[in-house]
């Protein structure tokens, strides 16, 4: 004899429960509509009543909105497991900023048509900085970081090299309009001297910027570029100057594992990538 | 290994737990926490793996013709935290009751 088969539910929650479940990820939503068709059982034909003041009807309602919030839990919950670290998500974080600090500009600037004027010359200045900026960035990343990309093969490295040429556009964009909208405030009294300072607050920026976009990128997989993760300490602690021989990254997918040494002379000479193969995946 | 520093409610969840309150209605009446705050918390706390679920067997319930219910058990990770828990937050202790057996 099956639960339902003894006493049914109520309409209203059998009707809630078939709504609500369409919210919950098809892989969950058994065990989901399993949990909850036994709480709301157990609600109505409960016995004791460990807190007297609390009435069913009040219970009902608590119950109908525990099994949404649940639902939208799970929801959410599976977003995040499937966006977490991936460069669509760090793009799409790099755009919003980027969106962000354009509303501060036209915020700062009272209109649109007010905005585009004052920010034609920083943004042509920038674009002339930003060619001697992506220069000494990448006369300054780790050699390491150049070999991992001399390696890429076919559509992998297509993708990934798109990945980091859109990443580094964005965030010299937004090095930019950040300046932008710091000097705005100062370019309505001293024009000159707001425009040498936009400048002077771009170049930092935007190196910070594409130092972070190189680290960004030594540490994601090859393949699927999404970010490593699972940090493990390789070797004996207090052998190189209190510090470990290295720490190895893997990829989630199992597509392959990142060692980085401590330093140059502790286990590998520098960062290296090791593609695991499909039999991992 | 280290304990997870744990929010107001789940490590009063937890607690409830670890005192023997095992599903969620009861954790909701032991705690007078919301269903809102404890179905999500108690999910949290599974992926966490401080806690860990299990269905009762279905023969058992069929017998005293009611349905399975999902039943929560604290994990030794579990348990280190709501030690933890508990030191950090003295008070949790008085806040939930000994389940009555």
């Amino acid at each position: 004899m099956s639960p339902n088969a003894m006493s049914p539910l109520p309409w209203f929650d059998r009707n809630l429960l078939r709504a609500v479940e369409k919210i919950v990820p098809a892989e969950e939503r058994a065990e989901w509509s399993r949990t909850w068709r036994a709480e709301l059982w157990h609600m109505h034909h409960r016995t004791d009543h460990r807190v007297p003041g609390r009435k069913d009807f009040g219970i009902a309602v608590d119950l109908s909105i525990g099994l949404m919030c649940d639902a939208l839990w799970l929801r959410t919950d599976s977003w995040s497991r499937a966006l977490s670290g991936t460069p669509a998500l760090c793009l799409a974080s790099l755009v919003g900023l980027g969106l962000l600090a354009t509303l501060l500009g036209l915020a700062l600037n009272g209109s649109w048509r007010a905005f585009a004027v004052y920010a034609r010359g920083p943004l042509e200045r920038s674009a002339l900085a930003a060619v001697l900026v992506v220069f000494v960035s990448f006369a300054l990343a780790t050699r390491g970081h150049i070999e991992q990309h001399s390696t890429s093969k076919g559509r992998y490295g297509l993708r990934r090299h798109s990945f980091f040429a859109a990443k580094a556009a964005l965030v010299l964009l937004l090095a930019c309009l950040l300046s932008t909208d710091i000097c705005g405030p100062i370019h309505a009294v001293f024009p000159q001297t707001a425009g040498a300072l936009q400048l002077l607050m771009f170049v930092p920026f935007a190196l910070l910027g594409l130092r972070w976009a190189f680290a960004d990128q030594e540490g994601r997989c090859k393949q699927c570029l999404r970010s490593l993760a699972g940090p493990a300490r390789v070797g004996r602690p207090s052998h190189n100057l209190l510090e470990w021989n290295g720490t190895e990254l893997a990829c989630k997918h199992g597509h392959g594992r990142l060692n980085v040494p401590e330093m140059e002379t502790s286990w590998c000479d520098r960062s290296r990538w090791v593609d695991l193969g499909p039999a991992w995946e | 290994m280290n304990t997870p520093r744990l929010s107001h409610s789940a490590a009063l969840i937890l607690k409830a737990l670890s005192l023997g309150y095992c599903f969620g209605l009861d954790v909701m009446e032991a705690t007078g926490l919301p269903s809102g705050t404890v179905y999500p918390a108690l999910r949290r706390l599974e992926r966490d793996e401080l806690v860990e679920s299990k269905w009762e067997p279905e023969e058992e319930a069929t017998a005293k013709q009611r349905p399975a219910r999902r039943y929560y058990e604290v994990t030794r990770a579990g348990k280190a935290a709501a030690m933890a828990a508990t030191q950090r937050y003295p008070l949790l202790a008085h806040l939930v009751p000994e389940k009555r057996s």
